[in-house]
C-alpha cells in the first residue's frame, strides 16, 4: 500500500470523553459502548484520500488519566495533528481544555494542527456545553472545531479528514518542513524526490538536536 | 602537581593498597576545595584512574563531590568526561581488564546506582548532557546511563519516562553520525525498553523501526556484525507482547522491509566453504524470531491473522519456504525456519494452501510436507528439528479441514499410489516402528489430522493395515490397541493413548469399533486398577482412565457387552470411583502436562521431555469434568442419552418448573416495585416532616425576635414624646399665666393712669399744665404701643397654645394607635403560639404514622421473602399523603 504522505496524529483530552471510541470508529467503523480504560497509548492507522492523493494516518490514542500524563507528553513532539476532545455532556472536560492546550502547545512543534472536538453529540438531552461555546473557544485559540459522535459516527470521518486537509494545505503553503520527520510528516516511498523540491526548508543536519 | 605524579607514577606496590583510601580522601578534598579549574580537573582525572582499583573508596567518598562537579563545571567538557568515566567505573560490574585477580563485587555497582538515583535530578542531569555534541561528554553519558539501566532497570525506566522528552532524547542518539555512540545507543535502548511497554511505544513512535531497519541495511543485513544483532534484539524488545507496536509495525509496512533480509542466495554458501559464520547464524536466528514475534499464537488472533496475510502478500512466506528447501543452511537455522513457517501458516488458510503447494527440489519433486515428515520419522535427524517439523505439520492442519482431509486421504486405500511416498505412509510407518519418538510424533501428527473433525475420525476407521504376508489386514484402530497391549516404551503408550482418546472423543462409531474388540476394555481396566506407579506409569494409568471415560461418554449402546451402564458398573465395581477420579486428576497435575498446555510450540530440549501434546491437553481439559460427572453422577448419564423413555416427562416437568419460576420471578418483581415505591413515599414524608420542623423552628425564632421588643420601643418613645410635650405644655401654661398677670398689672396701671389723666384734664382745663400732660401723653403712647405688642404677643402665644394643644391631641391619638397595635401584636403572638401547639401535635401524629409505616414495610419485606402474597396497602399510602397535604396547608 503506497501513500503520498504519512501524517502522525495524537488524540488528547480528559478521560472518558471518547478518544478511543473515536479512533475505533474511524479505523474499524464500530462502536464500543463499554469504557475500556486506555493504558498509556494505543495505536491505530487508516488510509484516506485527499485531493486524489493517498494519505496514511497513523494515530496514537493517549490515556486521558492524569497519571499517564508524563507518558503521553512524549508523543506531542512528533505529531503533525492533534485531536483535542471534550465531552459535551460534561462541562468539566470543556473547562480543562485550556490546560490541555497549554500542554500541547508547550511540548509540540508550533505547526501542529489542532482540531477541537466536542464528542457525544448524540446525547443532546444531556448536553452541558453549547456548540457555540465550543466554536468560541476554537475561534479564540485558532483551532478547527467540530462536534462528533463516535456512537453514531456523525462527523468522525470529517474530523480526521479535515485535520489532514489542514495539514496538507500547510504543506502546500510550505509551512511544514517535510524533510524533518520529527514534525510527524513523511513522504511516501516513491514520492520523495519529485515532491521535495517544493520545500527546501530544513537543514540536513541529523544531530538529533531538534528537541526543545 | 608533583603530588599527583607521585600517586600516578607509582601505581604498583603494597603502598598503594594501604594508602588508597587516604589518597582518595585527599583527592576528594582537592576537588571540593580547590578554586582552580585545572586543579580540580587533575584531581578528578586522578580519581578516575583510581576508580577501577578502589571502587568502594571512590564510590563512597567521591560520589557527592563528583555530582557537584557535574553541576558546577559543566562548561568544561574534559572534567565532565572524567567525572562521568569515574561514575561509570564505580557503577560498572564488568570485570576490568587490569585486575582479573580480585573478584568483582557485583552488588557494589547496584548499591552505588541506588544511591545515585535516589535523587532523580541526577538522572535528569545526565540526560541534559546528551545534548552536548562533544564526543567526550556524550559517549561517557551513554555508557553511564547504560550501566545504570542494567543495574536498576525498573527504577531508571520510571525516572526517564517522567523526564520530559527523556526517551526522545535517547532515541535521537540513534541518528548520531559517530558510530560508537550510535552502537552504544543501541545497547542503551535495549536496556531501556526491556519489559516496559510504555517506553517501547514511545521509542516506536520516535521512528525507531525505520531507523533500526536502516541501520541493519547499512550494516549488511544478516551478513552484518554484532550491531545487526543488537538491532534485531532491540526490534524484538519493542515488539514482543506489545500489540500496539506490532500493529504499528504492520501498518508502517515494516514487514515488507524485512523481506529482503531473508533472501539467501546459494552463492553465499558456495563462496564460503565453511558454511555460515557464527554471527550470520545468530543474526538469522534473531531475524526469524522477529517474524515469530509478530505471528505468535499467543498474540491476539486478529493481530496474528493480519500479519500472516501481509507476510504471504509480500512474499516473506515464500522466502522462508525457499530457505527451508535450500542447501547449506545450518541445522539450527533450518529448525528455526521451520518453526517460523509453522507460525506464519498456523490457522491461516491461504498460507496453509501455499505451504501445501511448495515442492522440494528433489527428483522427482516431492511436496515439502512429505520431505519434512521424512525427517520427522527419521531417528538420525536432530531432535529439535523433528519437533519443529511436527509443529509445522500441526500448524498446517490447525483449523483447516481441507488439509486434514488431504492427509487422511493419503491413508485410504483408494488414493494409495504405489510409486510415491505419501504423508499417510510415513505416519503409519512412524507409528509402528521401533523408535518411541517416531511413534509419538506420528501419533500426535495423526491426532491433529482428526482433531475436531468427526468426518475424518470416521474416515480413519476405514484404514486397514497389511501387517505381514498371509495374515488378514488389521484396522488401524485395532493395530493401535494391539500395540498398546504389547507394552513397549512409555512414550509410545502415551502417544497411542492420546490418539485413541482424540479419535474416540465425540465419535460414537469409533467408540463402538473400539469396544467391539472384547480385549480392549479389560486391558484398560487392568491398567487403571494396577497400583504400581512410577512417574510415567501414573500418566499411562490416568490416560487409560480417561479413555475408559470417553468410551462411556460417547457410547451409543450398540455394543451389548459394554453399554453405558455396564461400563459404569465396571468402573465403579472394579476400579472404584475414588481411585478412578484420583488417577484422572493425576494427569492434569503432572508438570509435563502444564508445560505442554502452555503453548502450541514444542519447546522441548530433550527427548525425555516429550510426554503430552498441546492439542491433547485442550481435549483433556474439555472432557475431564464430563467424564467425572458421567462416571460418578446418576442423572447426567441419563441426561446424556438422547431420547430416553422418561425424557418427555422430564421435559414437561422442566417446562412446568420453568413457568413456575417465571411466574414467581414476576411476582417478586411486582413486590419489589411496590416495596420500593412505598419506601419512596416514606422517604418523601420524612423529608416533609423535616421541612415542617425547620419551618417551625424558624417561626419560633421569628416570634422570639418579633414578640415584645418592637412595640416596647415605639411605646416608650411615644410616651417620652408625650411626656416632653406635656412638660412643654406646662411651661407654656406657666408662661401664659405669667403673661396674664403681667397683662393684669399693666391694665391696672393703665386704668390708674387714665384716671389720673382724666382728673388732670378735669383739673387743668387750661394749657397751663401742658407740660405734664405732654409727658403723660408720651407715656400713654408708650404704654399703648406696649399694650399693642403685648396683645400681639398674647395672640401669638394663644396661637402657639392652640397649636400645642393640637399637637398634643395628635400625639395622644398616636399613642392610642400604637397601644392598639401592641394589643394586636400580643394577640397575634397568642395565635402563633396556638398554631405552634397544633403543629407540634400534628408532627407527633406524623411520627406515629411513620413508625406505623416502618412496621408495615417490615411486614412487606417479610411477605416478599415468603413470596406470593398480594399486598393491599395502597389505602395506607393515601392516608399518609393526605396528612402530608394538611401539613403543608398548616405550614403556610
Amino acid at each position: 500500500m503506497s501513500y503520498a504522505y504519512l501524517f502522525k496524529y495524537i488524540i488528547i483530552g480528559d478521560t472518558g470523553v471518547g478518544k478511543s471510541c473515536l479512533l475505533l470508529q474511524f479505523t474499524d467503523k464500530r462502536f464500543q459502548p463499554v469504557h475500556d480504560l486506555t493504558i498509556g497509548v494505543e495505536f491505530g492507522a487508516r488510509m484516506i484520500t485527499i485531493d486524489g492523493k493517498q494519505i496514511k494516518l497513523q494515530i496514537w490514542d493517549t490515556a486521558g488519566q492524569e497519571s499517564f500524563r508524563s507518558i503521553t507528553r512524549s508523543y506531542y513532539r512528533g505529531a503533525a495533528g492533534a485531536l483535542l476532545v471534550y465531552d459535551i455532556t460534561r462541562r468539566d472536560t470543556f473547562n480543562h481544555l485550556t490546560t490541555w492546550l497549554e500542554d500541547a502547545r508547550q511540548h509540540s512543534n508550533s505547526n501542529m494542527v489542532i482540531m477541537l472536538i466536542g464528542n457525544k453529540s448524540d446525547l443532546e438531552a444531556r448536553r452541558e456545553v453549547k456548540k457555540e461555546e465550543g466554536e468560541a473557544f476554537a475561534r479564540e485559540h485558532g483551532l478547527i472545531f467540530m462536534e462528533t459522535s463516535a456512537k453514531t459516527a456523525a462527523n468522525v470521518e470529517e474530523a480526521f479528514i479535515n485535520t489532514a486537509k489542514e495539514i496538507y494545505q500547510k504543506i502546500q503553503d510550505g509551512v511544514f518542513d517535510i524533510n524533518n520527520e520529527a514534525n510527524g510528516i513523511k513522504i511516501g516511498p516513491q514520492h520523495s524526490p519529485a515532491n521535495q523540491s517544493l520545500n527546501v526548508g530544513g537543514s540536513g543536519g541529523n544531530q538529533g538536536g531538534n528537541c526543545c | 602537581m608533583d603530588y599527583f605524579r607521585n600517586i600516578l607514577g607509582a601505581p604498583q606496590g603494597e603502598m598503594q593498597a594501604t594508602s588508597g583510601a587516604d589518597t582518595v580522601e585527599r583527592l576528594c578534598e582537592r576537588v571540593s576545595s580547590s578554586t582552580l579549574l585545572d586543579d580540580r580537573r587533575d584531581a578528578v582525572r586522578a580519581l578516575k584512574a583510581l576508580s577501577k582499583k578502589f571502587r568502594l573508596e571512590v564510590g563512597t567518598q567521591a560520589m557527592d563531590i563528583l555530582l557537584n562537579v557535574l553541576e558546577q563545571d559543566r562548561n568544561d567538557a574534559e572534567i565532565i568526561s572524567y567525572a562521568l568515566d569515574t561514575f561509570y567505573y564505580v557503577m560498572s560490574n564488568e570485570p576490568t581488564d587490569e585486575d582479573d585477580a580480585t573478584p568483582v563485587n557485583s552488588g557494589l555497582g547496584c548499591e552505588f546506582t541506588e544511591i545515585f538515583i535516589k535523587r532523580p535530578e541526577n538522572v535528569t542531569l545526565l540526560l541534559t548532557f546528551l545534548e552536548e555534541y562533544d564526543f567526550h561528554v556524550r559517549w561517557p553519558t551513554v555508557k553511564l546511563l547504560t550501566v545504570l539501566l542494567s543495574n536498576k532497570q525498573k527504577e531508571l525506566q520510571e525516572i526517564i519516562l517522567v523526564v520530559p522528552m527523556g526517551v526522545s532524547r535517547l532515541m535521537d542518539l540513534l541518528s548520531d553520525s559517530r558510530e560508537i555512540i550510535r552502537n552504544d545507543a543501541l545497547l542503551l535502548l535495549n536496556q531501556l525498553t526491556k519489559g516496559h511497554g510504555n517506553i517501547q511505544k514511545i521509542v516506536a513512535f520516535e521512528n525507531a523501526f525505520e531507523r533500526i531497519i536502516d541501520i541493519i541495511k547499512e550494516e549488511g543485513a544478516t551478513d552484518g556484525g554484532i550491531v545487526v544483532e543488537d538491532c534485531l534484539l532491540l526490534l524484538q524488545n519493542l515488539l514482543r507482547n506489545n500489540t500496539s507496536n506490532q500493529n504499528f509495525f504492520k501498518e508502517g509496512s515494516y514487514i515488507q522491509k524485512l523481506k529482503p533480509f531473508f533472501n539467501i542466495d546459494d552463492e553465499y554458501a558456495a563462496s564460503r566453504q565453511g558454511g555460515w559464520s557464527a554471527q550470520k547464524v545468530t543474526n538469522m536466528h534473531l531475524m526469524l524470531q522477529l517474524v515469530r514475534t509478530l505471528v505468535s499464537p499467543n498474540n491476539p488472533q486478529n493481530q496474528t491473522v493480519a500479519c500472516q496475510k501481509v507476510m504471504n502478500h509480500c512474499g516473506l512466506l515464500q522466502d522462508l519456504c525457499s530457505i527451508l528447501m535450500a542447501t547449506g543452511v545450518p541445522a539450527d537455522v533450518l529448525t528455526e525456519t521451520i518453526n517460523t513457517v509453522s507460525e506464519v501458516i498456523r490457522g491461516s488458510q491461504p498460507n496453509q494452501e501455499y505451504f501445501a503447494s511448495v515442492l522440494a527440489p528433489s527428483n522427482p519433486p516431492r511436496p515439502a510436507i512429505v520431505v519434512l515428515l521424512m525427517s520427522m520419522v527419521n531417528e538420525k535427524q536432530p531432535f529439535v528439528l523433528r519437533c519443529a517439523v511436527l509443529y509445522c505439520f500441526q500448524s498446517f492442519l490447525y483449523k483447516n479441514e481441507v488439509s486434514q482431509s488431504q492427509i487422511i486421504q493419503t491413508l485410504l486405500p483408494t488414493a494409495a499410489d504405489a510409486n510415491s511416498i505419501t504423508a499417510g505412509q510415513l505416519l503409519c510407518g512412524g507409528l509402528f516402528n521401533v523408535d518411541p519418538l517416531s511413534n509419538w510424533f506420528s501419533a500426535v501428527a495423526l491426532l491433529h489430522a482428526i482433531v475436531e473433525n468427526p468426518t475424518q475420525k470416521e474416515q480413519l476407521l476405514r484404514v486397514q493395515l497389511a501387517t505381514s504376508l498371509g495374515n488378514p489386514p488389521v484396522s488401524l484402530l485395532q493395530q493401535c490397541c494391539n500395540m498398546l497391549a504389547q507394552g513397549g516404551k512409555v512414550q509410545t503408550k502415551i502417544a497411542l493413548l492420546m490418539i485413541l482418546c482424540g479419535w474416540l472423543a465425540d465419535c460414537p462409531i469409533a467408540v463402538s469399533h473400539f469396544l467391539s474388540n472384547t480385549a480392549n476394555v479389560p486391558y484398560l481396566i487392568s491398567q487403571v486398577s494396577s497400583s504400581e506407579a512410577d512417574d510415567h506409569e501414573i500418566i499411562v494409568q490416568g490416560l487409560c482412565a480417561f479413555l475408559l471415560g470417553i468410551c462411556m461418554l460417547y457410547n451409543n449402546d450398540t455394543t451389548e457387552a459394554f453399554t453405558k451402564s455396564a461400563l459404569k458398573q465396571v468402573i465403579q465395581n472394579r476400579i472404584g470411583l475414588e481411585s478412578f477420579t484420583d488417577k484422572l486428576i493425576q494427569v492434569a497435575q503432572n508438570e509435563n502436562y502444564t508445560r505442554a498446555a502452555k503453548k502450541p510450540h514444542l519447546y522441548h530440549k530433550h527427548p525425555n521431555e516429550i510426554v503430552f501434546d498441546y492439542e491433547f491437553t485442550r481435549l483433556f481439559k474439555m472432557l475431564e469434568n464430563e467424564v467425572l460427572k458421567a462416571v460418578s453422577g446418576t442423572g447426567s448419564v441419563n441426561g446424556r442419552s438422547p431420547g430416553g423413555p422418561g425424557i418427555d416427562h422430564y421435559k414437561a416437568l422442566l417446562k412446568e418448573q420453568e413457568d413456575q419460576v417465571l411466574a414467581l420471578r414476576k411476582n417478586l418483581e411486582e413486590m419489589q416495585a411496590v416495596s420500593s415505591s412505598s419506601e419512596k413515599t416514606v422517604l418523601e414524608l420524612k423529608v416533609q416532616v423535616q421541612q415542617l420542623k425547620d419551618q417551625n423552628s424558624l417561626l419560633k425564632a421569628q416570634k422570639a425576635t418579633q414578640g415584645t421588643p418592637p412595640p416596647a420601643g415605639t411605646n416608650s418613645s411615644s410616651t417620652e414624646e408625650v411626656e416632653a410635650l406635656r412638660r412643654e405644655l406646662d411651661s407654656m401654661r406657666l408662661q401664659l399665666q405669667d403673661k396674664d398677670t403681667q397683662l393684669m398689672s399693666m391694665s391696672s396701671n393703665k386704668s390708674n393712669d387714665a384716671a389720673t389723666d382724666s382728673s388732670s384734664s378735669y383739673h387743668n382745663g387750661s394749657s397751663a399744665d401742658e407740660k405734664p400732660q405732654g409727658s403723660d401723653n408720651l407715656r400713654l403712647q408708650e404704654i399703648e404701643s406696649q399694650l399693642v405688642s403685648m396683645t400681639t404677643e398674647r395672640d401669638s402665644l394663644n396661637e402657639r397654645l392652640i397649636k400645642a394643644n393640637e399637637e398634643n391631641l395628635k400625639l395622644t391619638n398616636g399613642k392610642r394607635v400604637t397601644e392598639e397595635e401592641k394589643a394586636a401584636l400580643v394577640k397575634e403572638h397568642q395565635e402563633l403560639k396556638e398554631d405552634m401547639e397544633t403543629l407540634k401535635k400534628e408532627q407527633d401524629d406524623l411520627l406515629v404514622l411513620l413508625a406505623d409505616q416502618d412496621t408495615k414495610i417490615e411486614s412487606y419485606k417479610n411477605k416478599l421473602k415468603e413470596l406470593g402474597h398480594q399486598v393491599e396497602d395502597d389505602d395506607d399510602d393515601d392516608e399518609l399523603e393526605e396528612v402530608e397535604d394538611n401539613d403543608e396547608g398548616d405550614a403556610d
